[in-house]
């Protein structure tokens, strides 16, 4: 009878490797991860240091007081100051709320809350250091138009179902 | 980028002491929120390095994706939650694994669909508002990717 004489010096990682080529996939996936993120880890933390400098800066009383009047030209304000501004998701919904107290028209609230969350200046170094200048570029002027855009109908289609 | 922040915060505590510790304590607490998002996003990432290859990607949500392509962007796009950043490292591995730029404007516009907030929007402007504006914003995602798409095209040609 044949049996197969195993070498207990062979370590154990090297053992385990001969066991379980997953083993091998995961660490090595796990590697390469963890080299991504560590080389985008700067930039993150210059989002993420950005995003609280603006936060305690920019107030909700400033934002109110950009506002005009005129309904288009307070359209693009809010598209511009969402833009800028950072925070929670819902707090683009309070401010907008406090804002059309202020008479601030439903088109610019809008714009506002959609730009609040599709557009991020802080975020635009990152995102065109991982993506190219031609996708950053695209994605934030369609983002800038389509807020308008989007805001106006949004604005037409609830009138006419009220 | 680092040294410029770190440089902004410095004349921030220069000129107004309290509103530099502020920022640093804001800072810190959305450092704290999206930690968890961070180990989700590295998870994902490991689990795509391991099990996914260019092959299924590009079948998934590269150029032959189709309606399938669409559907996983814009539902992804929904359900992903914390702030648009943390999600670009992942999002650009897949792009380099051959996802398509359309499908990933459309995930990144769909991202503005926050489902644990819809009530609060509700309450602040209404049904009608909220139903009409989340229709819009899916449709608008969709008309956004193929833009990019048709642009991609022409620019590679």
């Amino acid at each position: 009878m044949e049996c197969e004489l195993i070498d207990v010096h062979v370590p154990f990682e090297t053992l385990r490797h001969k066991m379980n080529p997953l083993y091998i996939r995961l660490k090595t996936a796990a590697k390469n991860t963890l080299g991504t993120l560590m080389m985008v880890m700067p930039m993150l933390l210059s989002v993420i240091a950005l995003a609280g400098l603006f936060e305690t800066l920019v107030t909700p009383e400033m934002i109110q007081s950009v506002f005009k009047g005129s309904p288009v030209e307070d359209t693009l304000i809010g598209t511009g100051i969402g833009a800028i501004s950072v925070g929670q998701p819902f707090l683009s919904y309070v401010i907008g709320g406090e804002l059309l107290d202020e008479g601030v028209s439903l088109y610019a609230v809008t714009a506002f809350i959609l730009s609040f969350v599709t557009l991020g200046v802080i975020q635009v170094p990152l995102e065109w250091s991982l993506f190219g200048t031609r996708f950053t570029l695209l994605r934030n002027s369609l983002s800038f138009i389509f807020a308008f855009l989007i805001s106006i109908a949004t604005v037409t289609i609830v009138g006419l179902l009220s | 980028m680092l040294s410029v922040v770190g440089c902004m915060y410095l004349l921030t505590f220069y000129f107004n002491p309290q509103a530099g510790q502020d920022a640093l304590l804001a800072a810190f607490k959305i450092l704290k929120m999206i930690i968890p998002i961070l180990l989700v996003v590295f998870f994902l990432m490991a689990l795509l390095h391991t099990f996914i290859d260019s092959k299924s990607i590009s079948r998934h949500i590269g150029e032959q994706s189709g309606v399938r392509g669409w559907v996983i962007a814009l539902v992804g796009g929904i359900l992903s939650h914390g702030p648009a950043y943390v999600w670009y490292p992942m999002i650009s591995d897949l792009r380099k694994h051959g996802a398509r730029d359309g499908l990933l404007v459309a995930f990144f516009y769909t991202r503005s669909i926050k489902l644990p907030w819809l009530p609060l929007m509700v309450s602040y402007f209404g049904l009608a508002f909220t139903v009409v504006l989340t229709g819009l914003v899916i449709l608008s995602a969709w008309i956004q990717g193929m833009i990019v798409d048709k642009l991609t095209r022409v620019f590679e040609e």
